[in-house]
């Protein structure tokens, strides 16, 4: 491609009144993201709706891409940089596993993830990103990032439009927050996948950028598993 | 050229010329620092909407004519529906000049390509997800195409209907419209492809006129000659310019 | 950040079967900083009437104290009392009357008729525009805290006990997922011949 140079300015060609486009490299195109470890699994859910302000895209994006056989990456916040940074992604996964005759494990990929992330630091990927999958034990492990790389490890994460609705909704049902006598132990599967669908419910009632359906990944030694599930559609 | 005046001046005497109360400076002599980039152009010349869906059979893409500068209706031959190879069509909105220039790069890959004489034919997934990059290559540098594209083709036997926007947003839908379209006949287009998933071909292009009609009603930088591109298993066809059947013996009855 | 958010707090009220609730964190804080813990901003109007005012502090005091008087007024004019619904047309009013220079509260009201004693919750934005749902109001810093949390633990026709439970898990933890409210909350479960008032105790931080 012909290289950028600098345009010349042709005032005579400027227009005054209408014409005043501010240009912004960045959109939200919304979108939630909410994931669950247990165990020997992990479940991760994003919606499918593709929107910006009150216009729908699509009802059918799936924003979860797996970039190995046990680790899946969810992300919800600007779309042309989540096509961009799952594109880099993929091609490093597969960098590592040719160099190295190995497949990247989910702790690697979610340290390479922070990494890509913080050396776009004045120029950020503007995404909300969740990574799920097994570690090098076989235990799910859900791995959640700022736009800048901030990278926490936990067992249960929502983020993107509806994560603020989400969250303490997780951490009461999920982590057993302000609960008495209650023992804790981590959730089996089939309470996770139903928590997931219940909170997205919620989420498609009150956030207009979440909504039309979920996609859901269950990740276990035997593989990603894909399931789906409609949510309101207005 | 002129100096410029604030917005608590005494306005220029005609459009780009001296103010009354500033100093004339001759055109040629002003030794502005021009070592700069531009940053976030503007649209100069614009299409309108693109409106474009897949059918039992293939994808249909239309897009009027008209290239407007700013509500000038100021080229009206301005095609902008087009066949790229044959398996993809693709049509654009937006700034024309941009247009323009990336269909000459989308050319100039088919040309380079068809030296190869492999046998092989770019597909439209490939195309657009070239496109992608292409566009998001150039926001990341501030400096965008202001386009919308939108690529159509058949792939693997099955319709393919994919759009980038200037910023690289890009998604794949069976019904794709952009500006004014997106708004007045994209809730058309789902409602009838609801209703009749497995459109034939004839149905497909009346109701693309249809939207083309609604739309030259109601969208101000709209015109009502138009071309349509459609792909099927039997090829491209890019057909037009075609003219919107207007009916304006109501007007006298809307007020 | 907002001028609503700048003291923070999170505010909830919710209907029950023949009871309301309306539940408020204890927080006063400027931005960042903690002042107090023991903040009043739901303030009982009458036998069965609450009203709680999330937003900036400095008008709370002044809202609250101008509604205090707005309703002593009526019910000495009217000799009798102010049902939730009046109560809350009123405050919609006085806060549309400041439509271009407003006090920063998003008031919510809770209570039961006086008469009748039929549930009713309001709630509305700063310059008065009433939202009356069959379901729960939220406000405050950590509001979509609350929509979420509410959203997926209301049901209708809950007891007064059942009420409770849900208004308080509601409302603790949502403040917990918000940095500038929370520090203590207090429930009020109003109904028919009782009021009950009590304290939660939260982590402080």
């Amino acid at each position: 491609m012909a290289s950028v140079v600098p345009r010349p300015h042709y005032p005579d060609y400027s227009t005054a009144a209408p014409v005043n486009h501010h240009f912004s490299p960045y959109a939200d195109n919304g979108g939630s993201i909410v994931a669950i470890a247990g165990d020997d699994y992990v479940v991760i859910g994003g919606d499918t709706r593709l929107s910006t302000g009150f216009q729908i895209y699509t009802r059918q994006q799936s924003k979860l891409f797996s970039l190995s056989k046990t680790t899946v990456l969810g992300c919800a916040g600007c779309w042309c940089d989540t096509l961009t940074l799952t594109r880099l992604l993929s091609a490093r996964m597969q960098m590592y596993e040719q160099e190295h005759n190995k497949v990247m494990s989910t702790p690697a990929a979610a340290q390479m993830l922070s990494t890509v992330l913080y050396y776009k630091r004045f120029f950020p990927y503007y995404i909300s990103n969740m990574l799920v999958g097994l570690d090098n034990d076989g235990k799910g492990c859900v791995y959640s990032y700022d736009p800048i790389g901030h990278c926490e490890r936990s067992n249960y994460r929502a983020g993107g439009s509806a994560g603020a609705l989400l969250q303490p909704l997780l951490d009461n049902q999920v982590g057993m927050k302000n609960m008495q006598n209650i023992k804790d132990e981590s959730i089996p599967l089939e309470r996770a996948l139903a928590i997931i669908k219940d909170v997205f419910v919620s989420a498609a009632e009150r956030d207009i950028y979440t909504g039309d359906g979920i996609h859901i990944n269950i990740i276990t030694k035997d593989g990603i598993k894909s399931d789906s599930f409609p949510l309101r559609k207005d | 050229m002129f100096n410029t005046v604030d917005a608590y001046s005494a306005p220029p005497l005609w459009k780009n010329g001296p103010s009354p109360c500033a100093f004339h400076n001759f055109p040629g002599t002003n030794c502005e620092n021009n070592d700069f980039t531009q940053h976030s152009q503007a649209p100069v010349t614009t299409a309108t909407s693109v409106i474009a869906f897949t059918f039992n059979t293939g994808v249909i893409i239309g897009g009027d004519l008209l290239a407007s500068y700013g509500s000038l209706a100021r080229y009206r031959n301005c095609p902008r529906v087009m066949k790229v190879n044959d398996n993809i069509i693709m049509g654009a909105g937006g700034d024309y000049a941009d247009f323009q220039y990336v269909k000459d790069l989308v050319d100039q890959k088919i040309i380079e390509e068809d030296c190869l004489d492999d046998g092989f034919k770019l597909k439209p997934r490939s195309l657009y997800c070239w496109l992608t990059r292409i566009m998001y290559n150039r926001r990341s540098r501030f400096d965008p195409f202001w386009n919308n594209f939108v690529v159509g083709g058949i792939q693997e036997g099955l319709p393919f209907l994919g759009t980038v926007d200037k910023l690289g947003t890009a998604y794949e839908d069976n019904a794709i419209c952009t500006g004014y379209g997106a708004h007045l006949a994209l809730p058309l287009i789902r409602d009838a492809l609801e209703k009749n998933p497995l459109m034939s071909e004839e149905e497909a292009k009346a109701l693309l006129t249809k939207c083309m009609e609604v739309l030259f009603y109601r969208d101000a930088r709209s015109y009502p000659k138009y071309q349509i591109g459609v792909i099927t298993d039997d090829g491209v066809k890019i057909e037009g310019p075609l003219e919107v059947s207007q009916k304006w013996d109501l007007a006298h009855m809307i007020h | 950040m907002s001028i609503l958010t700048y003291n923070g707090s999170a505010m909830v009220a919710m209907k029950g079967d023949e009871c309301v609730s309306i539940a408020t964190d204890k927080r006063f804080g400027i931005q960042a900083h903690t002042v107090s813990m023991d903040f009043p901003k739901v303030f009982e109007m009458g036998p069965h009437l609450y009203l709680g005012l999330p937003g900036l502090a400095t008008d709370i005091a002044t809202v609250y104290e101008k509604l205090r008087f707005r309703k002593n007024l009526f019910e000495l004019r009217e000799n009798r009392q102010m049902s939730p619904q009046i109560f809350g047309a009123m405050v919609s009013n006085m806060l549309y009357e400041k439509r271009f220079g407003p006090f920063f509260v998003e008031p919510m009201i809770a209570g039961l008729h006086p008469q009748t004693f039929k549930p009713y919750i309001c709630n509305m934005d700063l310059i008065g525009c009433r939202n009356e749902p069959v379901d729960f109001v939220t406000g405050g810093s950590a509001s979509a805290q609350l929509f979420g949390m509410c959203e997926s633990l209301w049901e209708p026709n809950m007891g007064p006990d059942d009420l409770f439970e849900t208004t308080s898990q509601a409302l603790v933890n949502a403040f917990d997922r918000d940095a500038i409210s929370g520090w203590g909350a207090t429930v009020y479960i109003i109904e028919k011949d009782k009021v009950t008032t009590r304290e939660l105790k939260t982590r402080m931080d």
